[in-house]
């Protein structure tokens, strides 16, 4: 304690100190219990062959050049990121009706906050029931009312899976972004209003710019959340497109490929990891120009 | 004007796409449970009465999960928070950032990480080994609250309490903890529900002994396609989730509740 004097006090400090670092060691140990050590083990047993136990790059080796697994990783990662674009422009405008009106606030807030209590299997069922060929409440809407002249069978395909994955997105974008928002000063809005620019161009050059740090953040969050999502690619048919948690739990499983299977693991966090982090490579220059 | 009008439709469009999911769930479990109609739909319990005994068993396997791993967590969380605050260790930065391993790695990963861990040490598909995988993960969210909030209570007062006797434990538990306790109250109901909701750490560790509800429903439609009961136990996840979410605007408001940092995997 700093306020103690040092005289006769070198003894108790020691014991001061060890004694907060034994409170520390309960949640350390559950760490490297729960966190270090099977993420350990994952990349050990990646870097090992599966039949002698040799240590070997060969997993890593023949991910990379397997055409069919770098095609998979495109077009997950193209997924990604067009739905994160459109999810996060979409959620933008609500975003901001949402943190200045607080009447509307009351209102929205729990539907935007409800769909994220949910498992995500709901939300699954939900689509289904929405787009599923013949039940499905849009298709018999949209047939019914001769729009369309036969079902649209877009559940078991791209656009299915576009739309289960941009509702995801757009419940954490909405949230993620409101919280942006609501921390950018009014005020600055209002003094470019006064000076004679539109309250949309206002909105436009100063609160989103303004906004944009938050903006990286959640469209990093929403990306990697894509990028290693499982259940819905596997809800909706699971072979168009073809994601790739669907192929390493393929090869964990149905192929017995284990090891193959940690080292695509490996690649996916490194892939999913990397942008978060140079999200906030990015953030970091950003903030210091700013 | 125009503007106006393009904003409400806009609003109004977005409203219905984030309530669409909660709507046709309950429509359709009220319907029979296979698809949801309106206006001239069959109005029954039906897919309520088929829910198997299974899928209760799996709920409650999912609160009780949930319940332990959370107070597991937070205990954890709070003693951390304690020594690292107070303590002013100079490793602090170091372990927060350990803390958060969990959180940055994508779910899948660590959940075949688990799997890799468990299956040697008789964990997986176990209760314990269900409650340790949440309670990681509720640890990496309750020390940023708890420290925070540890921050926020002056020392002084504990100090105070130990200058006119008290033991160290005691001035914790009387000054410190009752401080603590609305914001603690609040990390806990947040990592609660992300504990009941969590599907994919878990899918990799599951089994017959360990079912989760979010992976119950999950197998079930990949095996045997949209059951009646499925929907009708997915509303009433719906109907858990609007119970939460009354509780946690009565306990925090709704100012905080809409930029509130509970993200969810999916």
């Amino acid at each position: 304690m700093g306020d103690r004097p040092k005289t006769g006090g070198e003894r108790r400090s020691r014991r001061e100190r060890l004694l907060h670092r034994a409170f520390v060691v309960p949640a350390l140990l559950l760490v490297a219990f729960a966190a270090i050590l099977p993420l350990g083990l994952l990349v050990v047993r990646s870097l090992l062959d599966q039949q002698t136990g040799a240590p070997t790059l060969g997993y890593y080796a023949q991910s990379l050049a397997s055409a069919f697994f770098l095609r998979t990783l495109a077009t997950t990662v193209l997924m990604a990121l067009g739905v994160t674009a459109a999810c996060v422009l979409l959620a933008l405008p609500m975003a901001y009706v949402l943190a200045r009106r607080t009447v509307l606030r009351m209102v929205v807030v729990p539907i935007v906050s409800i769909p994220r209590m949910l498992p995500f299997v709901v939300v699954g069922y939900a689509i289904v029931l929405l787009l599923a060929p013949y039940t499905g409440v849009a298709n018999k809407v949209l047939v019914g009312a001769g729009i369309l002249s036969e079902p649209a069978f877009i559940l078991f395909d791209w656009p299915g899976q576009a739309l289960a994955f941009g509702y995801s997105g757009l419940v954490v974008a909405i949230a993620v972004l409101t919280g942006v928002l609501m921390a950018v000063d009014p005020q600055l809005e209002d003094a470019a209003v006064s000076l004679g620019a539109g309250r949309l161009a206002a909105v436009l050059t100063v609160t989103v710019p303004l906004g944009i740090p938050g903006i990286v953040a959640a469209s990093a969050l929403i990306f990697s959340t894509i990028v290693t999502a499982y259940s819905i690619p596997v809800m909706l048919n699971s072979r168009t497109p073809y994601m790739v948690s669907v192929l390493i739990y393929n090869n964990l499983y149905s192929l017995q490929e284990r090891h193959l299977a940690y080292a695509q693991a490996v690649i996916v966090t490194v892939l999913s990891i990397g942008v978060t982090a140079s999200a906030q490579l990015f953030l970091g220059r950003f903030g210091r120009r700013g | 004007m125009t503007g106006r009008i393009l904003l409400a439709s806009y609003v109004a469009l977005m409203l219905a796409i984030l309530a669409f999911p909660i709507g046709l769930v309950v429509i359709a479990s009220f319907q029979g449970g296979l698809e949801a109609s309106f206006g001239n739909g069959q109005w029954s319990l039906d897919a309520y009465r088929a829910i198997p005994r299974q899928y209760w068993l799996s709920l409650r396997f999912t609160v009780e999960t949930a319940f332990l791993s959370t107070a597991f967590a937070l205990v954890v969380a709070v003693a951390a928070a304690w020594g690292l605050v107070r303590g002013r260790l100079r490793e602090r930065r170091l372990v927060s950032a350990l803390v958060l391993v969990p959180d940055a790695v994508p779910s899948v990963t660590l959940g075949i990480g688990l799997l890799v861990l468990f299956i040697p040490l008789g964990l997986a598909n176990s209760f314990a080994g269900t409650v340790a995988a949440l309670a990681v993960l509720g640890l990496s969210m309750g020390l940023r609250f708890a420290e925070a909030l540890m921050e926020a209570i002056p020392e002084e007062l504990e100090q105070a309490a130990v200058t006119m006797g008290a033991s160290r434990l005691t001035a914790f538990l009387t000054v410190t903890l009752p401080l603590m306790a609305p914001g603690l109250a609040i990390a806990a109901l947040f990592i609660f529900v992300h504990n009941l909701v969590t599907f994919e750490l878990l899918l990799f560790i599951s089994g017959p002994h360990a079912m989760p509800i979010s992976v119950r429903l999950f197998s079930d439609i990949v095996d045997r396609g949209v059951l009646p009961q499925a929907i009708a136990m997915s509303a009433i996840l719906v109907y858990v989730a609007i119970a939460f979410y009354t509780l946690i605007v009565m306990t925090l408001g709704v100012r905080r509740l809409a930029a509130s940092p509970l993200s969810r995997k999916g």
